[in-house]
């Protein structure tokens, strides 16, 4: 009895316990072997190694790329996810469904696939000389474009679900409310939808901002690997030339400018709310 | 302050008639009440004068201005919402604000008008907080005063004290009256609550299960003089009997078999195709009747005499199921007027009922 008394609110605490040992031997104790790894000669000359303006000129790519991507993929996702989740009725569910299909084909067969889309021969250009629209194959892969196209491609799923579950539990009075008070659609979009569902864009936003700017797969594959990213630098390091310090090293370095740039989204979008609900646009 | 007028509105809703040809004038600047029960489309014509949803058929017109195509917010007139669909994230400044924001009004008026208007309904010292740090009778007034703002000429109520307690709920009805006195807006409040319509309105309208306008008149019309047996039945409680025309030699009433005959006032309402033999419904509410144990003196003859089959006690009234015949029992109430009363009435005590003629009420239908 007693044994029991005790045992039982603690059943809670016992379920939690495989996630708590995941995630302390993923990614704590990873992340301790890298810091450990980093300053394994005794100094810190693995980082200094990378204050150069050209591994700078990586890191403000790879920002680059992945503030972009995420901005581009904001601006397509939102339309959908407000579309699926207030207006969409009894395709909801279908639409949903369809928005699921991508996560179940592996990440590379889709870019082996806009390969094959974009190639010198490939679908695209093959389409447009045969109707004659071109005489010469348009050069399509390996371009900055090329590489937005499919960044975008690949992670606008990620910036809808979390748009879409904010919007989800929006409370559609709100909308005629606002409506009635004398708000035309674009006032009560700017007031009052997106500030409710700013949760969801800043969720959106980092799921695809942190792995866009590590990045390496596809900046590699489709764009040719002409221009180094932080993703391609890390596996660089740790994987080809066997100098795992400096990858270490500079894994570190990157997980803090990254850090550094959510900080500064989150304080940002908190800007954006009280801008918008105090005053005007 | 203008009037609405509904002509031949019809609104069907995913293939199904919700309303049909309603006609409907809503006096300007009075406190009008529609009443009806849940599901009949009371809050579809309030959607439809907000603009919320459009007509199928028909035209809705503000004052003379036909408003029939007008998005929502274009329309001169607000509306306070069920559970009043504040918006959580501005605070209750903001809130009231809205409406002068979205306008461009300039900073120094709306702090100057919202500063007004706050004061006006007591809530000037929340302005600063969340809405959802509010009680709800102070959601309430936020609420009234992001929708009066603006001065619509016509605002519009949904059951906005449908999630109150009554206590509550008694309090803010007092409330309301007094803010159309001092607006002197033209006020439509849905209710399907008959208590609320009677005690807050100028006008009442009540509609029937299918979205017809039963009856529009004034609450002491309404409930004195009700037209059918579901506009009877449905404000207070009432006693209805079926039966038919006819002329005694006192004058021409409703005779109910096996029970009595029913005298009608000829000054009482009388439905225009009354004729001998026809079908009729006669209604009479349980406080016009009055009950003894003994005869009275000066009244004339007890109208009936029945057993006393069921008693509730209600503090301020008592009311009685006295069985009149084997199928028909009728509903009395007494006032209590004394702590200990002199004639105990009691189960199966035998008693005398009298009423006033011109009490009785012949039913259309």
């Amino acid at each position: 009895m007693n044994i029991k008394k005790l045992f039982l609110p603690q059943i809670p605490f016992f379920l939690g316990i495989p996630a708590l040992v995941w995630q302390v031997l993923f990614v704590y104790v990873p992340l301790v072997f890298i810091l450990v790894l980093s300053v394994q000669s005794g100094t810190f000359e693995s980082f200094r190694a990378f204050f150069t303006a050209e591994y700078g000129l990586v890191l403000v790519r790879s920002l680059f790329l992945g503030l972009s991507t995420a901005t581009i993929c904001l601006i397509l996702a939102y339309p959908v996810a407000y579309w699926i989740a207030l207006c969409a009725g009894r395709w909801k569910n279908f639409l949903l469904f369809l928005l699921f299909i991508p996560f179940w084909t592996n990440f590379l067969l889709h870019i082996y696939a806009w390969m094959f889309i974009m190639d010198r021969n490939g679908v695209i250009n093959t389409v447009l000389q045969w109707l004659g629209l071109i005489q010469e194959p348009l050069h399509l892969l390996h371009t900055t474009a090329s590489v937005f196209v499919v960044m975008v491609y690949c992670y606008t799923p990620f910036m809808i679900w979390p748009i879409y579950s904010a919007l989800e539990k929006f409370d559609v009075r709100l909308h005629e409310a606002s409506s009635d008070l004398g708000a035309t659609w674009w006032q009560t979009l700017w007031h009052i939808v997106i500030p409710l569902s700013l949760p969801g864009i800043r969720s959106g936003f980092f799921l695809v901002l942190v792995p866009a700017f590590g990045e390496f797969v596809i900046p590699e594959l489709i764009g040719g690997d002409k221009v180094m990213f932080a993703g391609g630098v890390v596996s660089y390091y740790t994987l080809h030339a066997k100098t795992s310090s400096f990858g270490a090293a500079f894994t570190i370095i990157t997980s803090c400018v990254l850090c550094l740039v959510l900080c500064l989204i989150y304080l940002l979008s908190r800007r954006f709310m009280r801008h918008v609900t105090h005053g005007k646009v | 302050m203008k009037s609405v007028e509904l002509r031949g509105v019809t609104k069907r809703l995913h293939g199904e008639v919700i309303l049909e040809n309603i006609n409907l004038v809503i006096p300007s600047g009075k406190f009008f009440a529609l009443l009806g029960p849940s599901g009949c489309g009371k809050t579809t014509l309030l959607r439809l004068i907000g603009g919320f949803e459009l007509v199928n058929e028909g035209q809705i017109f503000i004052g003379d201005r036909d408003i029939t195509h007008l998005p929502s917010n274009q329309r001169s007139v607000n509306t306070v919402f069920q559970n009043y669909a504040l918006f959580p994230h501005l605070s209750v400044f903001d809130n009231i604000a809205y409406s002068l924001n979205v306008r461009n009004v300039d900073k120094s008026v709306v702090r100057k008008r919202v500063g007004k208007i706050a004061e006006a309904f007591s809530i000037d010292r929340h302005l600063y907080k969340e809405i959802g740090q509010l009680s709800g009778g102070q959601q309430q007034r936020v609420a009234i005063a992001r929708a009066v703002i603006n001065e619509p000429d016509v605002l519009l109520l949904d059951e906005p004290l449908a999630a109150l307690d009554s206590k509550l709920r008694e309090r803010l009805l007092v409330e309301l009256s007094d803010v159309q006195e001092m607006l002197q807006t033209t006020f439509v409040y849905v209710t399907h609550d008959p208590f609320e319509a009677l005690t807050v309105a100028d006008q009442v309208a009540i509609m029937n299960n299918d979205g017809d306008i039963e009856q529009m008149g004034t609450p002491r019309e309404i409930y004195e003089f009700p037209v059918s047996s579901f506009a009877a039945r449905f404000v207070g409680t009432t006693n209805i009997l079926k039966g038919t025309f006819g002329v005694r030699e006192a004058g021409f009433g409703v005779d109910v078999p096996d029970v009595c005959f029913f005298l009608v006032d000829q000054a009482g309402a009388l439905v225009p195709n009354a004729r001998e033999g026809l079908q009729a419904f006669v209604s009479i509410r349980p406080e016009k009747i009055t009950i003894s144990r003994r005869l009275l003196e000066g009244v004339g003859a007890p109208k009936l005499t029945g057993r006393v089959a069921n008693k509730v006690y209600y503090g301020h009234s008592t009311m009685y199921q006295v069985q009149v015949n084997d199928g028909i029992a009728l509903r009395v109430f007494e006032q209590n007027e004394e702590h200990v009363r002199q004639e105990e009435i009691d189960y199966d005590d035998q008693v005398y009922l009298y009423w006033l003629d011109k009490n009785v009420v012949v039913l259309e239908r």
